[in-house]
């Protein structure tokens, strides 16, 4: 569905030293990315502050010309083909930016049904059902200025389906959102994603990421520098995780679970009041469940079971020495 | 599959054209509507010609003594110098509105994030600057047929004398060189992210060259070429020939109004291709979003 090969963005930007001086510098905001996400896909791209998430964006919605490589949206080129690529695309970029602050709700969206050629006759009745899709009633006929922060995000979002684009893109849509709306939001993301259309969306919040994508791609200084399913980057950097148990746990059992498929070592620990149970294992989804089976099977009492997790901060870090939060703009 | 229908829903070739008009006219709606949550902007729109007429009229009457409309019919071809000036500074906000109505337009998007969010929709540039240009042809038309109606109480002039029907003719071909112009104007607001620059300058210097004040036959000869290849000067004059028998500038209306016709031509065009031009080089860079 979407095909990205070694493109390139280079932004010219004037630097000023004081009054009147100034001089000229590149800046290199993509290095050649390559993608592929296929139809249907939620795809998350991932990447601290300045890592390049809106360039791509932008360039894959013609809103920038690449300055090399290329890019296909729906089997249509975004240089060559920029209306067919724009039909194919519904596209959350700038949040409350873009709206007609002096319109309503309810004009904004049949302004830009039109410029989406939705026919007349159907506008009406596809903003209808999106107003109580996104639960809008409230507000929708009041002026855009008089609204909440969030409020203005769910007429945006509201904005990028209004022409039922078979894709859709997302640019930090929770940015702004308090917890509960951002819930909500994802939940609508995983709705549309159900319907059968391929979603982009970018974060820079991982918990979000892992919880809502299937695939994502991390991104960084303009580059993708990993790319799968959440599990198969954290396998990626982390070759085996450890599983904690805490219980009665009989010190029999552990020649059991040592012989379990994908275990590699296994500790115990005897504590004031009880045992603590260490399993190492390049597969803890797989192996949990037996382990548990295994141990009651001995007749073991557990309290507590903590899988480590490792989380796609921990990937970040693996791969850059560095920290999502991190704000890589200024290098 | 669904989704490839959905791919597929791009307008058929005879559908194409009544959807770009619906898109022109949405624009041009959408920007009335806007401009209607500015109650006050009408009024001024209509009270601004009668105030630039006033001043010039007030001024002859009380220099009353002195006029010499002898000297004035000389050079003007008419002694009604009253309908002249309003006809003259109603023709002046007409097209200075009409000037930068692109380039406001422009600025006004940019910094409410909306251009981008028009360049992000498939519907094409054209039709949609088109509809800008028609929301401010509207937008003029109104207010100028207010103020004329207007001033002709105020000024106690009869505002059914002449040949109106030719004065619309030259009044509505004259208007579209200008949208021309403002394109042109609309791509320097879209560069330099800046619409008041220059303004007062422009403003003026169009007023000169348009003939408002004074008319072009007193102009040394330089300049009258310059006014007389600046399509406004002949929008002007034909209205007031129309209306007042000033005189053509070239002996009959229909070459006067001929010229027009060709700069309705070459100036929309001259237009377009240098915003798209301008268009072309942002996104090559940093994108017309920026503000
Ligand atoms: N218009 C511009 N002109 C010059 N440089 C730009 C421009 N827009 C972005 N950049 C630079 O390009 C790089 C990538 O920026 P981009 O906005 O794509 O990052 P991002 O991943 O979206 O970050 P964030 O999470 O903060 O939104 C940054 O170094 C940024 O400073
Ligand atoms: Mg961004």
């Amino acid at each position: 569905m979407i095909q990205v090969r070694q493109l390139t963005k280079t932004y010219q930007v004037r630097e000023r030293h004081g009054l009147f001086a100034t001089s000229k510098r590149a800046v290199h905001a993509l290095n050649g990315i390559d993608l592929d996400i296929e139809r249907g896909a939620l795809f998350g791209l991932l990447g601290p502050n300045g890592a390049g998430k809106t360039t791509l964006i932008k360039c894959l919605t013609t809103l920038l010309l690449p300055t090399s490589g290329t890019a296909t949206i729906a089997g249509h080129d975004v240089v060559q083909a920029p209306a067919q690529v724009r039909n194919a695309i519904g596209c959350m970029l700038m949040g409350e930016r873009g709206l007609y602050w002096k319109l309503t709700g309810r004009e904004n969206l049949a302004y830009f049904a039109a410029l989406y050629f939705v026919p007349r006759h159907e506008r009406n009745q596809r903003i209808a059902r999106l107003i109580d899709r996104l639960r809008m009633q409230d507000f929708i006929d009041r002026p855009v200025e008089s609204y909440s922060s969030g409020q203005k995000m769910k007429l945006a979002f509201a904005k990028a389906l209004v022409h039922d684009a078979p894709i859709l893109v997302l640019d930090e849509p929770t940015n702004t959102l308090d917890v509960p709306s951002a819930r909500e939001l994802r939940a609508i993301v995983a709705e549309l994603h159900a319907e059968g259309r391929t979603i982009v969306y970018t974060t820079h919040v991982m918990t979000e990421a892992e919880q809502l994508c299937q695939r994502l791609a991390i991104v960084d200084r303009g580059t993708v520098i990993a790319q799968g399913t959440p599990d198969e980057l954290r396998r990626q950097v982390v070759a085996t995780e450890v599983i904690q148990v805490r219980g009665q746990i009989p010190p029999r059992a552990t020649l059991s679970v040592q012989s379990l498929p994908s275990v590699r070592e296994v500790a115990i620990a005897t504590l004031d009041d009880g045992h603590e149970l260490l399993v190492r294992t390049s597969e803890p989804r797989q192996v949990l469940p037996k382990l548990i089976e295994t141990l009651y099977a001995y007749g073991a009492s557990i309290e507590d079971v903590v899988p480590s997790r490792t989380t796609l901060e921990d990937v970040f870090m693996a791969l850059t020495g560095r920290t999502l939060a991190e704000d890589t703009r200024t290098r | 599959m669904v989704v490839e229908e959905r791919i597929a829903r791009k307008p058929r070739r005879s559908l194409a054209w009544l959807q770009s008009i619906g898109i022109m006219l949405k624009v041009a709606e959408t920007q009335l509507r806007l401009i209607s949550r500015y109650p006050g902007s009408l009024a001024i729109d209509v009270i601004m010609p009668i105030v630039t007429t006033a001043i010039p009229i007030l001024l002859g009457r009380s220099l009353t003594g002195s006029f010499d409309a002898q000297a004035f019919a000389a050079n003007t071809g008419t002694t009604d110098y009253v309908p002249y000036m309003l006809i003259g500074s109603s023709m002046l906000t007409v097209v200075t509105t009409a000037l930068w109505n692109v380039g406001f337009w422009v600025r006004r998007e940019q910094q409410t994030g909306t251009l981008e969010a028009i360049y992000l929709a498939p519907a094409s540039r054209f039709w949609v600057l088109a509809g800008v240009a028609l929301y401010g042809m509207v937008r003029s038309l109104v207010s100028l047929l207010l103020s004329f109606i207007l001033g002709c109480l105020i000024f106690g002039i009869n505002p059914l004398q002449g040949h109106i029907g030719l004065a619309f003719s030259f009044l509505l071909l004259g208007l579209v060189p200008v949208y021309g112009l403002s394109l042109i104007y609309g791509a320097v607001v879209l560069r330099l992210k800046e619409a008041g620059a220059l303004i007062q300058i422009a403003q003026w210097l169009t007023s000169l060259l348009m003939g408002i004040y004074f008319p072009i036959t007193v102009f040394p000869p330089l300049l009258r070429w310059i006014a007389l290849v600046f399509p406004p000067t002949w929008m002007n004059n034909g209205i007031r020939a129309a209306l007042l028998g000033v005189g053509w500038f070239f002996d009959s209306w229909y070459a006067d109004l001929g010229v027009l016709a060709v700069f309705a031509v070459i100036m929309p065009v001259l237009g377009y291709n240098l915003f798209a031009v301008v268009e072309r080089k942002m996104q090559r860079n940093e994108g017309v979003g920026t503000f």
